[in-house]
């Protein structure tokens, strides 16, 4: 079995490879200390199993597996993170409370490899999803780039655009394709800031110029960057309340 | 104590609004019994002032039937019958009187005039003496609210103090569970340096315990428990973390409110040097400027971080303390430039 540890602290790390040392099955193919670098190896390197700590530079834990496209099998490492916990606890996930013992190591390790094989749960993606609703509006939004990470926060968006089962996010002139569907990122967002104006588009209200009306149903708004959007009647009626 | 007869002042103000009935009663007493406006006002104006007295009874009335809770009718009843009591009684004062009147100074105030205007007079004294139990359980009201808002206000402060002392004195388990991680790491590869943590971390939480409990500690003090704080942080950290003190020449004798500090240096190294893969400089500043001891805590911090949960929750407590301590005396100053995160803390240099 291949397995990467990520954690920011060395000594964090080193009871995990303590641990590991008694499983000769087992090989530590990668250490990470912050999230773009787990991004990075993960995606990478395809590992079959994962030590993931939350709190960390760059990344928390739930953003770098929220990253990858092929989750492999995680094992959550963490001090006290009460949100988190919860999370856990409702996903029936499992996680080890530092400092752990060996015996309760084993125990989440043998869960593990039990699963070997099958693919990863969808409990993971639940996971994902309901630790964003549980830490407020989205305050930026990551996009993986190969093994590259782009991080925009959120104010820095412009609009967004459904295309296919990607969103295409447009920022200061850039254009960045994120595999998530358009009503996800919308529920995540912060609705005081961004409305979905049309079926496929969802604009942020501070770059809004003006609103055009060429017939009754038929109305586009203009951006500050010039760029021109359809609003849909739905769409028509969000705005009004919010201008 | 009867509420009037508490000062001398609501005394006279009551008794100078019993001028305009006695007013009253002696221009009615002149036009309609047709006494002079001498004798009508030689007599109207003491009859007053005593009824003025007698009607102060009201108040035990209306403290015996107190408005809400108790059957208005049975209220009613009982303050007409004290209403035609305290009446009667008051025209036997004023028979009195006038016959006194009368004695003293023979035809100023002819007393059968006086006699002739009875029915006037029992008005008079039913109506006033159910004003003055209206004005009381006005006066019973206002003071009741008052009350209860002066203890709701009383409840609200102790509640947020003792909120405040449990806030200040709290430890973070994030950093408690993080070094006691590090401890058992460090058992199987360097013992020396698990037993040297573990004594650091026994004297920094035996030092913000008995913190906790006081009022006032010196300047020193704070800085030490920081220390070790930081001492431990950087075992965790290892050379992401490097603190640079700057102490200011007498600054270690100011005396300080405890653990005021400590959540400042607490927030820059969870919010700052934690979320930097390379971490950085932490910068501790003491100084006296004039009249303040001022405290600068500078960290770097990463602009694309997500912004601590519970923002400001830290730094809300700290401000809270200040004002309740020192009240416009206590300053703290926030500030993110050019990638750093500048925390100023002003406070009275006391020494």
């Amino acid at each position: 079995m291949r397995v990467i540890v990520v954690d920011d602290e060395d000594l964090a790390r080193g009871i995990v490879r303590e641990y590991l040392a008694a499983h000769p099955d087992v090989q530590i193919v990668g250490e990470c200390s912050n999230g773009f670098d787990a991004v990075k190896a993960i995606t990478e390197l395809k590992p079959d199993l994962l030590f993931l700590d939350i709190q960390m530079p760059k990344l928390n834990g739930f953003e770098v597996l929220d990253l990858l496209d092929a989750k492999p099998r995680v094992i959550f490492v963490t001090a006290y993170d009460s949100y988190a916990i919860k999370a856990f606890e409702v996903n029936a996930v499992d996680y080890l409370l530092k400092p752990f013992s060996r015996e309760r190591f084993e125990k989440a390790l043998l869960r593990a490899a039990g699963q070997a094989g099958d693919e990863p749960p969808d409990a993971i993606d639940n996971l994902i999803r309901s630790t964003r609703s549980l830490t407020g509006p989205l305050e930026r939004i990551l996009v993986r780039d190969g093994s590259r990470v782009h991080v925009i926060l959120s104010p820095m968006v412009d609009h967004i655009e459904a295309q296919d089962d990607y969103v295409s996010i447009h920022s200061g002139g850039k254009k960045y394709l994120k595999l998530e569907r358009i009503s996800e990122i919308e529920t995540a967002l912060d609705p005081k800031r961004f409305v979905r104006i049309h079926r496929s588009h969802i604009v942020n209200i501070e770059r809004l110029v003006r609103l055009e009306t060429y017939a009754k149903d038929s109305r586009i708004v203009v951006l500050k960057d010039g760029t021109k959007l359809p609003v849909s009647r739905a769409g028509y009626e969000k705005l009004k309340g919010l201008l | 104590m009867h509420p009037i007869l508490k000062d001398r002042r609501t005394l006279a103000l009551y008794l100078l609004a019993w001028l305009a009935p006695g007013l009253t009663l002696a221009t009615l007493l002149a036009t309609t019994a047709k006494a002079s406006w001498s004798g009508a006002m030689c007599f109207s104006l003491p009859a007053m002032i005593v009824y003025a007295f007698m009607s102060l009874s009201a108040w035990y009335v209306c403290r015996a039937f107190p408005l809400p809770g108790t059957d208005l009718a049975k209220t009613v009843s009982s303050l007409f019958f004290a209403a035609l009591l305290s009446s009667a009684l008051w025209l036997l004062v004023c028979y009195a009187w006038a016959s006194g009147l009368e004695w003293m100074q023979p035809g100023l105030a002819p007393r059968e005039r006086y006699l002739d205007s009875l029915p006037l007079l029992a008005s008079f004294g039913v109506g006033l003496f159910l004003i003055a139990a209206a004005i009381h359980y006005l006066i019973e009201s206002l003071e009741s609210a008052r009350r209860t808002e002066h203890n709701a206000l009383e409840l609200q402060v102790l509640a947020r103090d003792a909120e405040l002392k449990a806030l200040r004195a709290q430890i973070d388990p994030h950093f408690l569970f993080n070094s006691l991680n590090s401890i058992s790491a460090l058992t199987s590869t360097d013992a020396t340096a698990a037993r040297t943590m573990t004594l650091m971390l026994a004297d920094f939480l035996r030092m913000s315990m008995n913190f906790g409990a006081l009022e006032m500690i010196r300047l020193e003090q704070e800085i030490a428990l920081a220390r070790h704080y930081l001492d431990i942080e950087k075992v965790r950290f290892g050379n992401r973390l490097v603190v640079q003190t700057d102490i200011g020449a007498g600054t270690l004798s100011a005396r300080v409110p405890p653990l005021l500090l400590q959540p400042l240096v607490e927030n820059a190294v969870n919010h700052g040097i934690a979320q930097l893969p390379d971490g950085g400089h932490l910068l501790l500043r003491t100084e006296i400027d004039g009249p303040s001891l001022r405290l600068l805590i500078r960290n770097p911090v990463d602009p694309q971080r997500i912004k601590p949960h519970g923002r400001g929750m830290g730094l809300n407590i700290v401000r809270q303390r200040l004002q309740r301590m020192y009240g416009s005396g206590g300053n703290l100053d926030v500030q993110e430039t050019g990638g750093n995160f500048v925390v100023v803390l002003t406070v009275p240099h006391q020494v």
